[in-house]
């Protein structure tokens, strides 16, 4: 070691110099760029690409929500009937098939005059024959109640009234009994309880001015009844007569049929015909009921006959089809008392290209040229007095309704239209609208408190911490359909239900929040530093240890404006939030009481039918939660990266 | 131990009266709706009287009867005039104070939670709550038992597989559905398989059709109800065994010479099990409130229905409220109830509530 240095040792004194004899060392600037604390966020947050995509979506949706409302030209405020339900349309994905503009209908009756005998399938009676697509058409049977023809089979009920003895049906027609034929009443039950004394007497008369009764079923089952048994002279012409008895008002009794056979195998056709008899379905569903009292002598009631007559499990031809939905609306519509005054001031407004024509099959009516919003007029309806206002006439005419309504082409609702009209891309932006202002007011509110309640919580300690952390508990626990019947039915729904009730408990979670983070900071030294200097407690709160915190807290409260609006969603789908009809105004916007979850409720009925209604506003609500739950996650993970793939 | 059991057992017992309490008083304050038929009506009003709530006297002063009858008195809140030929029935609410007592004490003697005013008029409370209170448990237990293996199942596959294709994909899935509220996914579901594709029943099969109808009717709500649950477990599972898995005990497992699988079933699954077995008890209590709009959606004739009739806007059923709010408040509360002690149980490092 000793040689090792003894190089050094003898050093002249001239190799030495000062490293800086006359300069002064000044601090050095950065070559590189400082990164602060935001900066540096900001960084972690853009190296995340899904998030990235996710922001950008989110801050498309909140952008279209603004400038779509005020942009758009197309109706959302007023009623427009004739345009209700429309499907969606979209310019050339229509021409790929993809929303163009024609929709399905279900269980259309179909008209039996009307059925191709080569494909057997059957149009449904209604104005829609020229828009249907033939090539999506299909028959099938559907179950039907009505009393009419078309419903074929099934059974025929008979349901007592509440407090009566019974019900009874009789023949509406007079039926021909012969006993050279032995004619015989055959009745088909499909179902009689066998509790509560129920039965059904099979009756049949007049015979001397009052209905006998021929046999009684108490089971189901097919039964025969000879009318001669008991009766040597019975009428050859009488009504069947079904008196339903039981005393549970609740049970029913389903009928298959009702015949009369009679031995005529050996008898002209003419009797073949007159003395079999058969109904069932719908031919005895045009029984009718009768209401009978049954007094005793000293004229109180001892049977009340009452009661309800209805078709069941009954089947229908029925048809399915796609319509040209657009075609239908915008196409020409037939108005059978179209109002003089509205004729003369389209004649008037369309004075150059509505020139009267003469109608060459039609005498009576008139034809216009093609622009003109009326097609052609089939005659003048007869002139009525109105007290006040004079004759008044009509026109029995056919509507250009594309022309009539304004349209210059067959317009393009790209999400289609609500049942008043409205067009869905413009409800939709502006629900979307609402639910965020709602939400983000709704979020400022719980920040706000979140944060006093917390920091005084946090700040002061001890036993004030305590009551006031056992107070939270209390108030968290409650669940949301205790505080939302409680608003309900104080208040009544509506929009201040609505905040009050994601106000209550909101909070809570930003409290704790800000808890924390002041019994991190309130230990530090410059705190301590301040207080020395006799700073006031509020000074200490907001100017020393607040604005440490605030990044965090605001970081993991900006999840909470998903979390609100999916509540303000949920609330007003139930009904108990914002509707339609209500308007109010938030920090002097005003809102009509359109929000997604409304939307989706004015849907909830309509799933098979319109679809559309409820799919667009489902996805876009899906889209802004998925979107601003990404946007919360990154923002809260760039802030606070220890915090990172923890939830 | 025993003594944190006992605490929080009162701590839960304390919040429940203190909400069952706070809902009674305020909907107390609100108007009634008593039943609207007059038979009814008399029932629910001689009912009011003997279980403490109003107290009954005959108002036979000519006087104040004709002012009755001209209108020209101003009723008292909830109270009820019943002309009788020549004198008034006059049935007038006590102090809500009182009420409250006579409440408790029906509870408490009686298990009488009131009878309902307008949705089944004039039947107790509880026994319209009974007939449903089955189809809801039950619907919600199928969930818990459908979403609880594929959750885990899912969270595992996540984390053994972190940052791979897979992963990306189950964690993409886990943002979609935890974001999608559930009555959005519902009907989404509903208007799929019901609707579009025919294959499930679009009404919740009534109790009376048999057959596989009842299975098939089960898929939807249970499918609508475990959606999001699967995500928030399937992510919380993930989270906590990819932390597990990077620990420095399991490394020592592996150098013992534990294969991946053996180390990843004994030691990594058993420890990240701690924080699970709480949430998911505690999930419960959100599937519970969740299904009151999936029962709606879907026609269950359940409690959450219920609560909507009850809920109908000027023709409210108090009674029934609370009795359903209590239903799910208790039900709620247990469960956190559970959630503590579980902590306790299933990690003996955390020892909440010990003395400092």
């Amino acid at each position: 070691m000793a040689d090792k240095n003894k190089k050094y040792e003898n050093i002249d004194k001239s190799q030495f110099q000062f490293v800086q004899d006359e300069k002064k060392i000044f601090d050095k600037k950065f070559d590189t760029k400082p990164i602060g604390y935001f900066k540096d966020a900001m960084m972690r947050f853009a190296r995340n690409k899904t998030n990235l995509t996710a922001s950008v979506i989110l801050l498309a949706l909140i952008l279209m929500s603004i400038f779509i409302p005020i942009l758009s030209t197309k109706n959302a405020e007023k009623l427009e009937e004739t345009l209700s339900y429309l499907p969606p349309r979209i310019p050339y994905l229509e021409d790929i098939g993809i929303a163009d503009g024609t929709k399905m209908r279900y269980d259309q009756p179909v008209d039996p005059t009307t059925i191709d005998p080569e494909t057997g399938l059957g149009l449904p009676y209604s104005t829609l024959e020229k828009y249907i697509d033939l090539s999506t058409l299909e028959n099938y049977y559907g179950g039907c109640t009505g009393k009419d023809e078309l419903c074929e089979g099934g059974q025929n009920e008979i349901r007592i009234d509440n407090n009566k003895t019974g019900a009874i049906v009789r023949s509406n027609t007079w039926l021909s009994f012969s006993k050279i034929y032995s004619s015989k009443i055959v009745v088909d039950v499909e179902f009689i309880s066998d509790e509560a004394n129920s039965k059904l007497l099979v009756q049949a008369g007049p015979v001397a001015g009052v209905y006998v009764t021929i046999g009684e079923i108490t089971a189901p089952g097919v039964y025969t009844f000879d009318p001669y048994l008991d009766n040597p002279v019975f009428p050859a012409s009488a009504k069947i007569q079904l008196r339903y008895e039981s005393e549970d008002t609740a049970l029913k009794l389903s009928l298959n049929s009702v015949s009369i056979v009679s031995e005529t195998e050996d008898a002209s056709e003419a009797d073949q015909i007159k003395y079999n008899y058969s109904v069932s379905g719908y031919t005895l569903s045009q029984y009718q009921l009768v209401s009978e009292v049954i007094l005793n002598d000293e004229e109180e009631v001892i049977a009340a006959y009452s009661g309800t007559y209805v078709r069941a499990n009954g089947l229908r031809l029925m048809s399915s089809f796609r319509f040209d939905a657009y075609a239908e609306v915008f196409g020409d519509k037939s108005q059978i008392a179209f109002p003089a005054s509205e004729y003369n001031l389209l004649m008037e407004e369309y004075a150059d290209v509505c020139i009267q024509m003469e109608d060459p099959e039609n005498p009576d009516g008139w034809l216009f040229p093609e622009g003109c919003p009326i097609v052609k007029v089939n005659f003048q309806n007869e002139s009525v007095f109105v007290p006040g206002k004079g004759e008044q006439f009509s026109y029995n005419l056919v509507l250009n309704y594309q022309i009539y309504a304004g349209y210059e082409e067959i317009p393009y609702f790209f999400f289609g239209t609500s049942a008043a009209g409205k067009d869905m891309v413009k409800l939709i932006f502006i629900g979307l609208r609402t639910s965020l202002t709602i939400g983000l007011l709704v979020a400022v509110i719980n920040i706000t408190i979140g944060v006093i309640y917390g920091a005084i919580s946090g700040y002061y300690g001890g036993q004030i911490d305590i009551i006031m952390e056992r107070f939270a508990e209390i108030i968290g626990r409650i669940p949301w359909l205790v505080t939302l019947s409680i608003f309900i039915a104080l208040i009544g729904p509506g929009i201040e239900t609505l905040i009050y009730v994601m106000v209550v408990s909101g909070w809570i979670g930003v409290a704790s929040v800000t808890r924390t983070q002041f019994y991190r900071y309130k230990g530090r030294e410059y705190v301590l530093a301040s207080r020395t200097l006799g700073a006031k407690d509020s000074r200490l709160i907001f100017r020393h240890i607040l604005p440490n915190g605030i990044g965090t807290i605001i970081t993991s409260s900006i999840l909470m404006v998903p979390a609100l609006i999916f509540t303000e969603a949920t609330l007003s789908y139930l009904g108990f939030g914002i509707g339609h009809g209500q308007s109010f105004s938030i920090l002097g916007i005003n809102m009509s009481g359109v929000s997604i979850g409304v939307l989706l409720s004015d849907g909830r009925n309509q799933l098979r039918q319109n679809p559309h209604l409820t799919l667009f506003p489902a996805l876009i609500i899906s889209i802004l939660m998925i979107t601003f739950n990404m946007f919360g996650n990154a923002l809260r993970d760039a802030f606070n990266p220890a915090l990172r793939g923890s939830e | 131990m025993t003594r944190y059991i006992i605490i929080r057992t009162i701590w839960i017992f304390i919040i429940i009266s203190i909400i069952l309490t706070l809902n009674f008083t305020l909907l107390k304050l609100a108007p009634e709706y008593p039943p609207t038929e007059k038979n009814d009506r008399s029932i629910y009003f001689a009912r009011q009287v003997s279980d403490g709530y109003m107290t009954e006297r005959v108002e036979r002063n000519p006087l104040i009867y004709n002012a009755i009858y001209n209108n020209e008195l101003i009723r008292p809140r909830n109270a009820e005039w019943v002309n009788e030929d020549d004198q008034y029935r006059v049935y007038e609410p006590i102090s809500i104070a009182n009420q409250y007592f006579s409440w408790v004490e029906n509870i408490v003697t009686d298990w009488n939670w009131g009878y309902s005013t307008r949705v089944q008029v004039n039947v107790p409370v509880f026994d319209v709550l009974k007939s449903r209170m089955g189809v809801t448990l039950r619907l919600n237990l199928i969930a818990l038992f459908f979403y609880i293996p594929i959750g885990f199942a899912l969270g595992i596959l996540a984390a053994l597989k972190k940052n791979s294709v897979t992963d990306n994909v189950i964690s993409l899935g886990v943002m979609i559905f935890i974001s999608i509220p559930s009555f959005v996914m519902m009907t989404l579901l509903l208007m799929l398989f019901g609707y579009t594709l025919d294959w499930l029943p679009t009404q919740f099969p009534s109790a009376d059709l048999v057959g596989s109808i009842q299975f098939t009717g089960l898929i939807l709500p249970v499918l609508g109800l475990s959606f999001g649950s699967i995500a928030g477990l399937t992510r919380l599972t993930r989270a906590e065994l990819t932390e597990v898995l990077t620990s420095e005990f399991l490394l020592l497992a592996r150098t013992k010479g534990l294969t991946r699988t053996q180390s990843v079933i004994r030691h990594a699954m058993r420890n990240s099990m701690v924080p699970l077995v709480p949430s998911v008890i505690g999930s419960f209590v959100s599937l519970l409130s969740g299904s009151v709009i999936i029962e709606l959606i879907y026609g269950i004739p359940g409690t959450g229905r219920i609560y909507i009739r009850a809920l109908t806007k000027n023709s409210y059923d108090y009674n029934l409220l609370l009795g359903t709010t209590a239903f799910y408040t208790i039900i709620g509360l247990f469960a956190v109830l559970l959630v503590d002690l579980s902590y306790g149980i299933v990690d003996p490092r955390i020892r909440m509530g010990a003395r400092k």
